[in-house]
């Protein structure tokens, strides 16, 4: 069962609800505490509109890249803090009846802005409190955050790779907030392995530890991201390589690092992204005559049941 | 050979030891009153607000619900609930969310059958289910 | 002359010792093995593409049963990720919990390795003796959670319950009670003469080995690597707790039984030190958004699972499901060294060297 279908079940189940209570529209005082005190364990899939709203209306004015990603972050965490540090109230369980009425007054506002978003009209006369959000949101775009503390990792990093591999061999370089701020460097894909056996070998980085290594399958292009860390000098780095989507061919690491055997084996299995140089690149999960990379994002499977 | 002895030593010194055996089906295991087995349904307590059929990470709960035939009162009532024991993994979600406490959990687990058919229980069924219950939800 | 020639031998999927379905192709001569490929994916049930249609909380008991003797710390790697990407403060009493709840799983988890591969070898009242305390911890669990295997304990942002009344009080007798059945193990087999012959020396790599075959647990550790993530990057409150890295030199499987052992003793002292330190009261579930939608991004975090390093990355589009979901898997790692250190072994080595490297097929295949 898909999410829509569920959103359109609830949707008939609200209106239904509407139609038979006679709750006052108390919206202002819902929006502000509707999602902060209420326990996650008590409601956990309700459908939640205030945040869906401004959620879905950022997502589709950014973009994918990563320059964007720190601006959207820098707008999305205050929204955050928002919601979940508003209130100090101690969490404790609310009784069954008080709960029940918060998700019948949760239903009708559901119910009102689920019906909003359909309409895509934003300023109505009944519901003045919508635009002061949204403005809040333009206001706090190009407020900037505290640097990262790894950000002179980042750049010693960056000036050392430029040093000894010349100044095109990056795309770009940011550091990770949301992964607790790991430096990450995205290369481009003919420099990946030269760049990959730098990092092992080179001693002020010395990266000889495999940790992760796997693919990401974005609509327009896949991604192939490795996770490194230095035992000796104790430091991690993300490297990201973007691959093209119709002919997915990259470099295997396999040659400097044994470990990534057969997580690229993995990878080819069930996103098709084909590593040259590689020993033996098979499909190990899925048997030998399997069809179709499962990962992808237009996978069809032939027997669809539940 | 010292080393072989001593571990010699140590099994017949565990041999008088109390035993961790259960005898199963002659006597019931004791468990907890968190254990999570079948659930229990109360379809008086039932609002019909989905919220089970939601949360529930195998989609295992179905349900209808009709209009109260008592003029007076607002609300929904519930019609059919069913849950299909085939894929249910007793996860303990839907009685987390449940805001009234319509469905609970016993401490039952034994449900095997004999035809498959018979794993797909109705209302009446769980409403029936009623011994164990737990006490903690 | 006798003639010999190689032959082809199927240690099949259904095996006793090989710890799940597991498919070993050996091309033997005589006893000796040449080569050794390993098959995998007779336990693949998709859970990376299941879990881009569900949302954060319902993956929870999918985790469980990825690594199924360890389900504690599975459930936690992908709650902290979550609670990572969205900045979540986790109250200091779920801390607790849950750090009780991952050393408890560690040592059951341990005690199992310890009677399966005993149980290989040969030996049979390790087994019974194991699981007899392991079945102590399950009840223990059991009474906090709900499960005896699959817990579905671990919520983002905390735990689902608080702990029972007497519980702690349980936990803190099972201290001392444990400690002396691990002496008693220790006592049973350590000094065992036909035990260590099976053991010392065999399947051993270097250090440089373990380290470019991405290697991690206590197979690292047993090379004289002083690798355990709970010290490295500390996650959790576990800067809170004075416990030693076991690491020892030879890299054999005896190095690793020794490191295995002594990581149950020290598992117990993070024990005793969070039953003493035990916050009197408090929630157990911070303030979380009823959905919870991470920030458009990524993120990547690893935590010390029994069987090495477990890392879960999520790439999240701002929707109430992920994008991509993928576990680092450390028996999946973990099992890429076996080729390798089979060749030139004697048949009745592999069962000795399979089982030191204490893998989970659920976590193999995913």
């Amino acid at each position: 069962m898909s999410n829509e279908e569920k959103d359109l079940e609830d949707l008939q189940k609200k209106k239904d609800l509407e139609a038979q209570s006679d709750q006052p529209s108390s919206q202002t005082s819902e929006l502000k505490s509707d999602a902060s005190t209420e326990p996650d364990a008590r409601n956990e899939a309700n459908q939640n509109p205030p945040t869906d709203t401004n959620k879905e209306m950022q997502d589709q004015s950014t973009n994918d890249s990563p320059t964007s990603k720190t601006e959207q972050e820098g707008a999305t965490e205050p929204s955050h803090t928002s919601t979940t540090k508003s209130s100090k109230k101690p969490n404790e369980e609310p009784t069954s009846a008080s709960s029940k009425d918060e998700t019948n007054t949760e239903k009708t506002t559901a119910k009102k802005s689920d019906a909003q978003i359909d309409a895509q009209s934003d300023e109505k006369p009944e519901r003045p409190k919508r635009p002061p959000r949204k403005r809040k949101k333009k206001d706090e775009e190009p407020k900037e955050e505290a640097p990262s503390p790894k950000q002179p990792q980042l750049e010693s990093f960056v000036q050392v790779i430029e040093e000894h591999l010349g100044k095109n061999v990056l795309a770009e370089n940011y550091i990770n907030r949301l992964s607790k701020h790991i430096p990450t460097i995205v290369a481009k894909p003919e420099h990946y392995f030269q760049l990959a056996k730098f990092l092992k070998e080179h001693e002020e980085l010395a990266f000889t530890y495999l940790s992760d290594i796997h693919g990401v399958d974005y609509e327009t292009h896949m991604e192939v991201y490795v996770h490194l860390y230095s035992l000796t000098k104790n430091h991690s780095i993300a490297l990201k390589v973007k691959v093209d989507r119709d002919n997915p061919t990259i470099d295997s690491l396999t040659p400097i690092w044994e470990g990534a055997n057969w997580p690229e084996s993995e990878t080819y299995d069930l996103l098709g992204i084909q590593f040259t140089g590689h020993p033996d690149l098979k499909r190990i999960l899925l048997g030998e005559d399997w069809k179709g990379h499962p990962l992808r994002k237009d996978y069809e499977p032939y027997d669809v049941e539940v | 050979m010292i080393g072989l002895a001593k571990g010699l030593k140590h099994t017949l010194k565990n041999m008088g030891k109390e035993k961790m055996s259960y005898s199963y089906p002659d006597e019931a295991i004791p468990l907890p009153d968190r254990f999570r087995g079948i659930q229990k349904f109360y379809p008086e307590k039932c609002i019909v607000c989905n919220q089970c059929a939601n949360i529930c990470p195998t989609d295992c709960i179905t349900l209808t619900g009709k209009k109260n035939p008592d003029p007076e009162r607002k609300g929904r009532i519930i019609e059919t609930f069913d849950i299909n024991f085939e894929i249910c993994i007793l996860c303990d979600f839907c009685t987390e969310v449940c805001p009234t406490n319509a469905i609970v959990m016993t401490n039952n687990f034994e449900l095997a059958e004999y035809s498959r058919d018979e794993l797909y229980k109705d209302l009446q069924w769980l409403d029936e289910n009623d011994t164990n219950i737990r006490k903690e939800n | 002359m006798i003639r010999t020639e190689e032959m082809l031998l199927n240690v099949g999927p259904q095996h006793p010792s090989t710890h799940g379905v597991f498919r070993l192709i050996l091309k033997i001569d005589g006893e000796i093995i040449k080569e050794a490929t390993p098959v995998i994916g007779y336990l693949h049930r998709g859970t990376e593409k299941i879990a881009e249609d569900l949302q954060y909380t319902q993956i929870i008991p999918y985790t469980d049963r990825m690594d199924y003797l360890s389900a504690m710390t599975n459930n936690y790697v992908l709650c902290h990720a979550v609670e990572t990407m969205i900045e979540l403060e986790v109250p200091e009493r779920a801390e607790y919990l849950r750090v009780l709840a991952m050393e408890l799983g560690r040592i059951a988890s341990h005690l199992v390795w310890y009677g399966t591969y005993l149980l290989d070898i040969g030996a049979t009242s390790p087994f019974l003796y194991a699981f007899r305390d392991r079945e102590h911890i399950i009840n223990l669990l059991n009474e906090l959670s709900g499960g005896r295997l699959t817990f579905n304990y671990m919520r983002i942002g905390g735990v689902k319950w608080d702990a029972p009344e007497g519980w702690i009080e349980k936990v803190k007798n099972f201290v001392p009670y444990m400690r002396e059945q691990i002496e008693g193990y220790h006592e049973l087999v350590t000094g065992n003469e036909i035990f260590k012959e099976r053991a010392k020396g065999i399947g051993t790599y270097t250090k440089e080995d373990a380290i470019a075959h991405s290697l991690s647990g206590a197979n690292l550790r047993c090379t004289g690597v002083n690798y355990d993530i709970r010290k490295v990057e500390p996650y959790s409150i576990y800067d809170r707790f004075d416990f030693q890295v076991v690491t020892r030199e030879e890299g054999d499987a005896w190095a690793r039984y020794e490191c295995r052992m002594q990581e149950m003793e020290e598992s117990l002292k993070i024990v005793e030190q969070a039953v003493e330190q035990f916050p009197e009261s408090g929630p157990v579930l911070g303030k979380v958004p009823r959905i919870i939608r991470p920030p458009k991004g990524e993120a990547y975090v690893r935590i010390e699972s029994p069987r090495g390093e477990i890392g879960c990355y999520i790439a999240s589009d701002g929707k109430k499901e992920p994008y991509r979901l993928k576990f680092r898997r450390p028996s999946f790692y973990n099992l890429q060294i076996l080729p390798k250190l089979l060749k030139g072994e004697n048949m009745a080595n592999l069962v000795a060297i399979l089982g030191g490297v204490d893998i989970v097929l659920g976590e193999v295949d995913g």
